[in-house]
Order: structure tokens, then C-alpha cells, then sequence
């Protein structure tokens, strides 16, 4: 047994899987949610990366950063419902091209996010504002925009891609 | 009714519900475009509502336009979804009432414009209004794959 097979098997028929599955509102439900946090999180980082990369110069960039708490709580929405969406259904997602893509997406979303968090931000108040960020800020800005709507896509197309 | 069926023998309709590119890249298109018009709608509206730091002049320039730019990939997406089924779309209470949020949540986005564009106060009904018609509108159009 592999170990995507042990993990799949120690998922389906515990209790979240059960709840997950148990009843006709859950999965909608969690639709929604994650669509809710797809936008909060999408909304705050396109206005974070836009003025990282330099393409929106007029916002104060001090305003821009005090927008990522709202990215975080998108992100905390859809990992915690897209938790759930796979232990609903471990066997479909687990072997799911787009979903493993998608996932190794959010893992590079989130390694460019540390960079932004331990270098770029620090750094912020003492640009001269709007002049074009450094470049390493406006490559973190790129970077962000490119994997998130990534990740957006991929999940999106989960149910056409790789399922065999 | 006529129409619909017309519509539903479209060269566009057909491209959409039975090629194997078409409905998948539409899909991509509409959520693309709902991250932009709804994503950015809500970052205006909590500023208005004091929870975001973004101000009335930020408001009126890029973010708004990014916000529009969202919203015509989605009237462009959803028409084209809309063909390839047309005369069950209308039956759908779901898809009636998500278009119905929709067209609430633009009109507030227009209203808050135009009220930045001459310096008039917004107050807090109006985002707390369009946030609501969202969140309505997202409900009801995924909903309308279940009920």
C-alpha cells in the first residue's frame, strides 16, 4: 500500500469525512465559503502585488500593507474549508493532477510570502513614495500574482483535469 | 422563448457545451474575473466601512478600474455560459436571484464611484449593502449547480 492509499484509507469513514459527507448542505456550504476566502484573499494580495510590482504607484504603500490581514483571513477561510473538501473525498483529490499542482502552488505562494514578510516589508517605510519599488520587491510582486491566480485556476479546473 | 432556444443553436453555444476547451476556459474566465470584481469591491467597501485603510482616493482611480476590468470578464464569460444552456438558466430561482445580486452589487459600485468622483458622503449603508450582494451573489450562483 502506498502511502496516498494508508492516508486515504485512514481518512474515509472517520468522523470529519463522515460529517463532510453525512449531509446534502455541507459541500455546498463549503463552496461558498471558499469562494468567500478566494476573493478576500485574491482582492487584498492583487492590490499588495500590483503596488509591490510597481504597476499601481498612487497607493500609500504603509495602506497597501495594512491590506494583507485580509489575504490572511481569505487564506485561513479556504485552508480550513479546502481541509474539509479533501477529507470529503481523499480518493478523488489525492491522484488529481490539478489538485497536486495546485497544491505545490500554494507551498511556492507561501515560501515568496515569508521572503516578502522577512525582507521586503521590513523595508517598506523607507522607499520614497511612488517612485518604482526595488526590484526584488517588484519580483516578489510578480511571483505573488503569478502563483495565486495559479492556484485559482488550478482549483477551478480540478474537476476537468488529470482525473483519468 | 424563442429566443433562448435561437440561442442554444448558437455557433458560441455550441463551441461552449460540447467542445472540450470551452466550458473549462469560461469557467476560468468567470472566476477570474469574480476574484477582480468581487475581490476588489470588498476591499473598497470595508475601507468605506473604516475596517481597511484604502482611501476614497485610492477608491476612484486604479483599484476601481481592476474592479470593472473584473466585472466586464465576467458579463463576457457568463453571457457565454449562459448560451449554452439558456432555457434552463432562466428556470433557475438560483440563477435568477445571483443575477439579481449581481445587479444590485454593480449599481452599488457605480452609486459609491460617482459619489467619490464628486466628493459626497457615502456612509456605511451602501458597502455594507454591496458586501451583502456579493456574498448573496456567490451563494446563489453555486447553488445553482444543486438546486
Amino acid at each position: 500500500m502506498t502511502v496516498i492509499e494508508s492516508v486515504v484509507n485512514w481518512i474515509e469513514g472517520g468522523v470529519i469525512n463522515s460529517w463532510v459527507v453525512g449531509s446534502a448542505w455541507v459541500w455546498p456550504t463549503l463552496e461558498i465559503l471558499h469562494f468567500v476566502g478566494l476573493s478576500l484573499l485574491l482582492g487584498a494580495i492583487v492590490v499588495v502585488d500590483l503596488r509591490m510590482a510597481g504597476l499601481i504607484r498612487s497607493l500609500e504603500l504603509t495602506a497597501v500593507t495594512r491590506l494583507l490581514p485580509l489575504a490572511g483571513l481569505g487564506f485561513l477561510i479556504n485552508v480550513t474549508t479546502g481541509v474539509l473538501f479533501f477529507f470529503g473525498d481523499p480518493a478523488r483529490y489525492s491522484v488529481n493532477v490539478g489538485f497536486q499542482i495546485k497544491m505545490l502552488l500554494v507551498v511556492l505562494a507561501g515560501v515568496n510570502a515569508l521572503w516578502f514578510f522577512m525582507k521586503i516589508e521590513p523595508q517598506v517605510q523607507h522607499w520614497t513614495p511612488g517612485s518604482a519599488p526595488p526590484l526584488t520587491a517588484r519580483l516578489v510582486g510578480v511571483t505573488s500574482l503569478a502563483t495565486w491566480f495559479g492556484v485559482l485556476l488550478l482549483g477551478r479546473l480540478i474537476p476537468y483535469i488529470g482525473t483519468g | 422563448m424563442a429566443f433562448l432556444v435561437w440561442l442554444e443553436q448558437t455557433a458560441l453555444a455550441t463551441w461552449v457545451g460540447e467542445s472540450l476547451y470551452g466550458y473549462p476556459f469560461l469557467l476560468s474566465m468567470h472566476v477570474t474575473g469574480l476574484a477582480l470584481i468581487v475581490g476588489i469591491s470588498s476591499v473598497i467597501n470595508l475601507s468605506l466601512l473604516g475596517v481597511l485603510p484604502v482611501t476614497a482616493r485610492d477608491v476612484q482611480g486604479s483599484l476601481l478600474r481592476l474592479a470593472w476590468a473584473g466585472f466586464a470578464i465576467n458579463a463576457l464569460s457568463g453571457i457565454a455560459l449562459f448560451t449554452s444552456q439558456a432555457t434552463y438558466f432562466v428556470t433557475s430561482a438560483a440563477f435568477l436571484s445571483k443575477l439579481l445580486c449581481i445587479i444590485c452589487g454593480i449599481m452599488t459600485v457605480a452609486i459609491i464611484q460617482s459619489r467619490c468622483r464628486s466628493n459626497r458622503s457615502i456612509g456605511r449603508v451602501l458597502p455594507a449593502f454591496g458586501l451583502l450582494c456579493w456574498l448573496a451573489a456567490i451563494a446563489a450562483g453555486r447553488l445553482i449547480a444543486y438546486l
